[in-house]
């Protein structure tokens, strides 16, 4: 085993890990209030990034395209939220699993009809030419990457602990019931849930689209993996996501360097089937009581 | 619902007898959504434009009467079984002349045998997968209603390989993505490689996905073994990721291999990384010949772009079309078996824009299948990329194509 | 009665006819094609449907269980040169043992993390379909023969008509299968697995079955298909082909065989629709103009939220307008069917056959099938001799959550035939303690006799299989189900209906059974009229005394009721108390647990009083009522001090501070 090569894989895969930890981080934000995900998630890292893109074809510079992008996220999540979770909520169904995926078909054929099928490079005035840290090859991109997932998870975060708003998405999060009784509107708060929702699937695709270039099918491998760190991780931990995200892009660098490139997805489905069989609630979740 | 059963029959029906008879119907079927769309779509609007300007020049004079092309366009989202379907549509229509299209093995494979049964006549383009003949020679057929224009994989792996030897490498590593294409592509370039004189070692064989972005693990495993070039036979989009995995991990070996190289996905994406390149084609854009600089300006500005998604392809569906239309000219019918008889044995040169063609195909014979493909080797040549367009690799291939445009090229005896 | 056979069958004959005549009348490969194709999805779909329509879970495997029945029926015949029938038996067989295995893991999930599961077992199943080379051939794909059928090889028609045979026999297995025991317990499954077990049915070994009979389904379809298409690939089954065939099932309308038909129609022949725009603008403009009437009807009668009105209409309006400006309407399928689903989904939750079937029934006033004469009261529930002996024995029970000490060291002892009593204030753990006992949770440490015999520990479907029964204090009915089925669903007895004879029909005497003393116990509790009524439309008193009616269908020994009274107007109170009575009277020994002090005096025998997990006083109602430290549990303090200031004269009928 060479050790260099090993660190070079390793270096890689978990850079890649941080992009799916990123977006399992959007699923948490809506687990949190109200125990749904957007399936289509990967449509909006999609979608997102192709509005980038068209903002930079408009000329726009790259510090006035980003923010718009965040926005347009959150409005994409807002979409979500309204046309596809907030009715299936009201009548505790789980016709949002099928509304979700449903939605993100809709985006996926309107990208493909109004950007086009072909991918398309992503401009960056970050430099992708590769530099030697260590005696292993990283980009900048890829280190921007990294940059950018901590970053936006941790004003996450800080916004949830230290505003008010921020107050009321725990308390949502943490009894509904209770919360609504207290006066906070669970409905907005699911709102605010998916708008942030939103916005870190347009961070995760302005952050990723450098890399993977910009095209209909650009996110969807990568939601793919992204569940599987959300579900292992526990659909409640934003530090398990990252452990849990770098292990994974690690260990599939791994597994396709040392026993072949078709398998590389295989570990991160098996571990995914395992740990849900073994801990449903995921490695760093809470268990759940089962009350009657 | 039996509702719409019955409504899509009458239609169908209705359809079918309205335009009987005055025009000569045509299929044109490929990928026109999703990943495989940019060689689907340029295919068809290769062909289309094809069949405007035989219009719009009143049509092909048949037994004193003119007959337009009347175009039926059916997108098989690159998957068999809707390929499969769609054949026995068309092959169930009434009064069809004749198909063209099909950009992936698969479909081909899932479906012509639905064509080849009615005995109805199909030109296979740009699909360029082995097997779309083999299957035939395999199986002993008698009597072939398929042709194909397209350079076959056969072809372009010989091509590859012998950049390859050329340039006095030993040792390469073979990369390819795991769909059909790319792993007949894979045993295409092996065979080539004994068949050559086992010149390169294989020193890396290696696979990725389609939407694989992180191909550092197979670059450094490449890397290690020492390869000096890598020999690549892919589709899409992890054609750049390649490119640029090379140049981040740093890998200096050229990289060789099957035309979708020569794609804009791969060209953007790729950038500057792409530049040097290589892989044999059929068409390249650029206008060294009247008819190739007609065919170029059409296209931009019939469908509004600056540069063909897939060139090879539309050209391809461009000559396709004008060769069928001899065909038809040839046999004085709108009947497929006809124009199929008049196929194998085309009397007078077709001029195309990848070349004028003199009896491109022959009668079937299944120990041949040279008989039913139109492309030889000389008719391909070596592509590089340059600051984001392909350009002849070598000065005299252009000169060759520009000189012949003149006179009218004898073909290969076989 | 008549009118409803003959409408109904009426109907699947015709429908059989006219698929079985087409071939001989219409003359074309590409009708013959799509029709075969309907046949195989039609099968996919039905079993697709038993896991996503009965058992309420988002299944996402299906498309691998149609490839892993594929490859297994094309290597049968390639490698080993065996015939059709023995070809597609593996294939079922395959998909069988793989849906078994998957449901393993499975089973523990649900929602959310259930579909991603079925995901990951697609994306791994399809992984190993193209990198397995040397056995699938990969990428490059399988070519099949079609193998000869007893000796002789089927033709497009022939093959037809096998299709069409095999989707009739799956269809009528599968209305015995789902209109049995069988199916009832599926959709009792989806609606309270927890109640599914406490009534005596494993949730494990039914959402096992339902899976793996759902999978073998896939399989079999599997096999057909590849022998259609006589080539495989195995990018085929994929994401993109599952999220289609889910959407189908919704579409069509779940837990229906005419809706998984209907949906596998939509399927197939969409793709041919949207290639004539003609056609898709005739049919999208129905569709909007249908949305918008239902919308206007529903928003009339107040019966449908805005949302569920306007969405619809916007989505149709959205495909109107898209059908008259868009040039290539097969360039934007994708969406189209997305906009087509999301109103269904939105406006018609029960799919468009859900909407047609409720539509002709109130068309031609199909009056629902007739039921059984209940049997006697004597029969169902027959008299027990009691004995005073003891019946539950609890040894130093404990149950702690983390630090908590819900349950701490409680030593009890239920003797037989006896309303014992379980009070105590709120949070004391009381009904922490009957879950304990009933196996919801397994105890910290502790021994539960039931008979003199050591109880299983937490399992609530051992536990119940030892004849104890109980309530919940919240509600856990099969809402979806009707009362009588609620009932039904915990039938001892017919369970045991063996499977084969089940799928053959066979089965039917045992159900009328069934019926006929599932009515007498809702006739005890006053529901025998709103039998049909669904659960969760029933008021919220009658919701009570069905469970109590559910509960007793086990036949217990020991029943536990968990707050029955909560929440009842007075009425209703006196109506549970007189049920109760006569429960008693059948020999059936209670557990009570209330805080209606009435009811307990009214009741019991004894009385049992917890607080903080511990017994703190034990005897008979009017005793317990005066102890000292009973008073200070309630009240914070003496009664004499506070009681006949604060509540004079209710010292009789405690009222609980909340």
């Amino acid at each position: 085993m060479n050790e260099s090569v090993v660190a070079q894989m390793v270096v890689s895969g978990a850079l890649m890990g941080l992009v799916y930890a990123l977006i399992a981080y959007g699923f948490q934000l809506t687990y949190a209030t109200s125990k749904s995900i957007n399936f289509g998630q990967g449509e909006l890292v999609m979608v997102s990034a192709f509005i980038c893109l068209t903002f930079t074809d408009l000329g726009l510079p790259y510090g006035i395209m980003v923010p718009l992008g965040l926005l347009s996220g959150s409005l994409l999540g807002l979409f979500v939220e309204r046309a596809g979770v907030r009715l299936a909520l009201e009548q505790k169904s789980e016709g949002w699993i099928l509304l979700t995926i449903i939605i993100g078909l809709l985006f996926f054929s309107a990208s493909e009809n109004i950007w086009g099928r072909d991918d398309r490079p992503f401009p960056t005035p970050i430099p992708s030419d590769a530099i030697q840290l260590i005696g292993i090859s990283v980009t900048p991109v890829e280190i921007s990457v990294a940059v950018g997932v901590f970053f936006i998870m941790g004003m996450i975060e800080l916004f949830k602990r230290k505003t008010l708003l921020g107050k009321a998405f725990e308390a949502v999060s943490a009894d509904r019931d209770a919360a609504e009784l207290m006066g906070i509107s669970a409905t907005r708060t699911v709102m605010l849930s998916y708008a942030l929702s939103g916005m870190v699937a347009a961070l995760a695709g302005i952050l990723v689209a450098p890399i993977t270039t910009v095209g209909p099918t650009m996110a969807s491998a990568l939601v793919l993996k992204a569940f599987s760190v959300a579900v292992v991780a526990g659909l409640d931990s934003g530090f398990g996501v990252v452990v849990i995200g770098l292990f994974l892009g690690a260990l599939e660098s791994l597994t396709s360097y040392y026993v072949g490139s078709g398998w590389r997805e295989a570990p991160g489905l098996i571990l995914l089937i395992l740990a849900l069989a073994v801990r449903p609630t995921g490695v760093f979740g809470k268990a759940v009581i089962r009350k009657v | 619902m039996k509702k719409a059963l019955i409504m899509t029959l009458l239609v169908g029906m209705v359809a079918t007898q309205a335009c009987a008879a005055d025009v000569i119907k045509i299929a044109i079927t490929g990928p026109f959504t999703g990943g495989s769309a940019p060689m689907g779509a340029s295919m068809r609007d290769g062909a289309k434009l094809a069949i405007a300007e035989i219009n719009a020049a009143g049509g092909i004079n048949i037994g004193g009467k003119m007959m337009k092309f009347d175009v039926t366009e059916r997108d098989d989202e690159a998957k068999n079984e809707r390929g499969a379907l769609i054949a026995q549509e068309l092959a169930s229509m009434q009064d069809l002349s004749g198909i063209i299209g099909s950009v992936n093995t698969g479909v081909v494979l899932a479906g012509d045998k639905h064509f080849q049964e009615k005995g109805i006549t199909k030109i296979i383009t740009p699909a360029a997968g082995s097997a779309s003949m083999t299957q035939w020679s395999k199986a002993g057929v008698k009597d072939l209603s398929i042709f194909r224009f397209a350079a076959h994989d056969g072809i372009q792996a010989a091509m590859v390989v012998e950049e390859a030897i050329n340039r006095k490498l030993l040792k390469v590593a073979l990369f390819y993505d795991s769909t059909n294409y790319g792993v007949s592509g894979r045993d295409d370039m092996l065979d080539q490689i004994k068949k050559q004189g086992d010149k390169l070692q294989v020193v890396a064989t290696e696979k990725f996905n389609i939407g694989d972005k992180d191909m550092t693990a197979q670059l450094l495993r490449a890397k290690n073994s020492g390869a000096q070039a890598i020999l690549i036979w892919g589709i899409g989009p992890e054609l750049a990721a390649i490119a640029n995995g090379m140049a981040k991990i740093g890998i200096k070996a050229p990289l060789i291999g099957g035309w979708p190289l020569s794609m804009s996905n791969f060209l953007d994406n790729a950038g500057k990384n792409g530049n040097g390149t290589m892989m044999p084609q059929t068409f390249i854009e650029e206008p060294i010949t009247p008819k190739a600089k007609a065919f170029i300006q059409g296209y931009h500005k019939t469908y509004k772009v600056t540069r063909i998604p897939s060139p090879v392809s539309a050209a391809q569906g461009y000559d396709a079309v004008y060769i069928f239309a001899a065909a038809v000219k040839q046999a004085q019918s709108i009947d497929t078996h006809k124009i199929k008889e008049a196929l194998e044995d085309l009397k007078e040169p077709v001029k195309g824009v990848i070349a004028t063609w003199q009896k491109p195909y022959s009668k079937w014979d299944p120990a041949n299948f040279d008989t039913h493909e139109a492309f030889r080797r000389d008719q391909a040549v070596m592509g590089m990329v340059k600051d984001g367009h392909v350009v002849f690799a070598n000065d005299a291939d252009r000169q060759r194509l520009i000189k012949s445009a003149t006179a009218v090229k004898g073909k290969k005896a076989k | 009665m008549l009118k409803r056979l003959v409408l109904i069958l009426g109907a699947e004959a015709l429908l059989l006819a006219v698929l079985a005549a087409i071939p001989i009348t219409v003359n074309n490969s590409f009708v013959l094609g799509l029709l075969t194709l309907l046949m195989i999805y039609g099968i996919l779909l039905i079993g697709l449907d038993i896991t996503v329509g009965y058992l309420g879970q988002v299944n996402l495997a299906q498309a691998a269980f149609l490839g892993l029945g594929a490859y297994t029926a094309a290597l049968t015949v390639t490698r080993f040169g065996c015939g059709m029938p023995t070809a597609l038996i593996a294939a079922t067989a395959v998909g069988c043992l793989f849906g078994g295995i998957l449901s393993f893991p499975a089973l523990r999930l649900e929602g959310p993390q259930f579909a991603l599961s079925t995901l990951s077992f697609m994306a791994l199943t399809t992984t190993a379909l193209n990198e397995w080379e040397s056995l699938t051939g990969g990428a490059q794909g399988l070519q099949v023969p079609r193998p000869p059928l007893f000796g002789a090889v089927l033709q497009a028609k022939g093959f037809y008509w096998l299709c069409l045979l095999l989707l009739v026999f799956v269809w009528i297995a599968m209305r015995n299968l789902l209109s049995s025991q069988w199916g009832r317990a599926f959709e009792a499954l989806r609606d309270s697995p927890i109640a599914t077990d406490a009534m005596g049915i494993g949730t494990l070994r039914n959402k096992a079955a339902a899976f793996t009979l759902g999978s073998g389904l896939g399989g079999l379809a599997g096999g057909l298909y590849a022998f259609n298409f006589q080539y495989l690939q195995p990018q085929v089954f994929v994401y993109d082909l599952m999220v289609i065939l889910l959407l189908g099932v919704v579409l069509g309308g779940r837990k229906s065989l005419w809706g998984a038909f209907l949906g596998a129609t939509i399927i197939v022949l969409l793709p041919n629709l949207l290639s004539n725009r003609l056609l898709f603008q005739i049919f999208s403009g129905t569709g909007f103009l249908l949305a918008l009437a239902a919308g206007i009807r529903g928003l009339a009668k107040k019966s449908t939220r805005p949302f569920q009105a306007v969405a619809p209409v916007v989505a149709m309006g959205m495909l109107v307008v898209g059908g008259i400006f868009t040039a290539n309407t097969e360039d934007w399928r994708k969406a189209i069917f997305a906009l087509m689903l999301f109103a269904v989904m939105v406006g018609l939750p029960e799919g468009l056959m859900g909407f047609a079937a409720s539509f002709l029934t109130h068309l031609f006033r199909i009056a629902p099938p007739p039921l059984a004469e209940p049997s006697a009261l004597d029969a169902v529930l027959v008299k027990k001799e009691t004995d005073d002996r003891p019946l539950l024995e609890l040894h130093d029970l404990k149950h702690y959550f983390g630090g908590v000490r819900a349950v701490d060291g409680v030593s009890l002892t239920v003797r037989s035939g006896r309303i014992h009593g379980l009070i105590g204030p709120n949070g004391s753990g009381k009904s922490t303690l009957v879950n304990v006992i009933s196996g919801l949770y397994a105890p910290t440490s502790g021994e539960i006799l039931l008979n003199g015999k050591p109880l299983v520990k937490g399992s609530l479907f051992k536990v119940a299989h030892r004849g104890l029964s109980r309530t919940f204090q919240n509600l856990q009915l099969f809402s979806e189900l009707s009362a009588l089925d609620n009932v039904m669903v915990a039938m001892k007895g017919i369970y045991r209906s063996p499977l084969p004879l089940v799928l053959l029909g066979l089965t039917r005497g045992n159900e009328k059974c069934a019926q006929a003393d599932a009515l007498a116990l809702l006739e005890m509790v006053g529901l025998r009229d709103d039998c049909r009524v669904p659960a969760k439309d029933l008021p919220y008193g009658a919701q009570r005394f069905l469970e109590i009616a559910r509960a007793l269908a086990r036949r217990p020994d020991l029943l536990i009721l968990d707050e029955p009274a909560a929440g009842l107007a007075q009425p209703d109170v006196i109506r549970l108390l007189e049920i109760i009575r006569r429960i008693h009277e059948r020999g059936i020994t209670i557990i009570l647990i209330e805080h209606h002090m009435a009811v307990v005096n009214e009741l019991c025998d004894i009385v049992t009083v917890l607080d903080y997990g511990k017994i703190i006083a034990e005897g008979k109602p009017e005793e317990v009522k005066r102890h000292p430290k009973v008073i200070v549990a309630y009240l914070g303090s003496t009664v004499e001090s506070i009681d006949q200031k604060k509540y004079p004269g209710q010292v009789n009928a405690v009222p609980v501070p909340v």
